[in-house]
């Protein structure tokens, strides 16, 4: 089986949309986007996912880190460093993966980064 | 000059009947979480102990739920207090729907093709009812890894709709189960345990819906 792994630029992502990951996603291809998707885009991509579903796709696995996420011990400076950063980029820092559930069989979430594991 | 008026009285019989239906319109408390989770025993336990009679099916094969299911006018009872709202038993979201599941629970083909396509309508329809919640339990399996997309997706999407949120660990009666990995991986929300099915700790879970509702 012939599967490709494509970069995404989260800025591709927002002009585009996710119908155009979809395709790719039914055709064996794995997709790495350069950001954390936000709350209501997962919930649009696993939308359209469903949409999509048939006998020859069964849905996607989907992980991603989120970098900005913060913990008890983040200054409050680094905190707004963060706000202020994804404000102006309009960009959750972190990374995603995308991947047809057909050929991944799961993603694996170490704390700081992620593990494909193939069919 | 008159359809100015006409329409300035019509915006205001308008608004003034939307603040009457809103006032009238019962809380919505929602049942979210992946498939599998315990949603709909948990909706039965709740609708048992206070209306006397059940929701929703249950099994132990997933996306059981495949239709919003809403039992209104659950009426429970506190110290005196009273607590009036609606039960929405959601279908379990999931990123894939797996057909050999079906099979394996013993569907023919043909009908666990028909059962996967009504799961996802299913998916769909719980994240579009996100919006009309008031507040939200969610749901997990807690003998299951929590740090899960589908949890992390649905605990954002309520965060940033700004719906008050307890998060249910569930299946506390199974020895493999574990709150504290559900606490750990969600430090900033309220956790609580329980068994749906044994029906064990649900009355700190009715003392804590008083504080969300
Ligand atoms: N041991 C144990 N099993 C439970 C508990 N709650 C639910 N179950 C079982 O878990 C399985 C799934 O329960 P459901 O209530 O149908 O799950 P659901 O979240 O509504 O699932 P979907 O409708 O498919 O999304 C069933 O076999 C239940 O009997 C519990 O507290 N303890
Ligand atoms: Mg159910």
């Amino acid at each position: 089986m012939d599967v490709k792994i494509k970069l995404y630029p989260y800025e591709k992502l927002k002009e585009d949309g996710i119908k155009d990951m979809l395709h790719d996603l039914k055709k064996n291809t794995i997709i790495m986007i350069d950001a954390k998707l936000k709350p209501d885009e997962e919930a649009k991509l696993i939308e359209e996912t469903m949409k999509n579903i048939s006998t020859n796709f069964s849905g996607i696995e989907l992980d991603s880190l989120d970098l900005t996420a913060s913990d008890e011990n983040d200054t409050v400076l680094k905190k707004i460093k963060t706000q202020i950063l994804e404000f102006l980029t309009g960009k959750k820092r972190g990374l995603t993966l995308i991947g047809p559930a057909d050929i991944i069989k799961k993603i694996e979430k170490k704390p700081d980064d992620l593990l494909l594991h193939m069919r | 000059m008159v359809t100015k008026h006409l329409k300035n009285l019509h915006n205001r019989l308008k608004s003034f009947l939307g603040k009457l239906f809103k006032r009238n319109k019962e809380i919505k408390l929602g049942l979210y979480g992946p498939p599998n989770s315990g949603k709909s025993t948990l909706a039965n336990t709740i609708c048992m102990d206070w209306l006397g009679k059940e929701l929703s099916t249950t099994s132990e094969i997933p996306h059981e739920t495949r239709e919003i299911q809403t039992k209104e006018n659950v009426i429970i009872e506190n110290n005196g207090k009273k607590l009036t709202f609606s039960v929405v038993d959601t279908p379990g979201i999931a990123t894939k729907i797996d057909f050999e599941d079906f099979l394996k629970g013993g569907l023919k083909r043909p009908e666990a093709k028909e059962r996967a396509k009504e799961a996802t309508k299913g998916v769909i329809e719980s994240i579009k009812w996100l919006d009309k919640m008031d507040a939200v339990l969610v749901i997990l399996d807690a003998t299951k890894d929590p740090i899960n997309q589908v949890n992390i997706t649905i605990l954002g999407n309520l965060e940033a709709r700004g719906i008050p949120v307890l998060i249910i660990a569930n299946k506390l009666d199974l020895k493999e189960s574990s709150a504290t990995a559900i606490r750990s991986a969600f430090p900033q929300y309220e956790v609580i345990g329980i068994s749906a099915k044994e029906k064990h700790n649900t009355e700190q879970l009715y003392q804590k819906l008083f504080e969300v509702l």
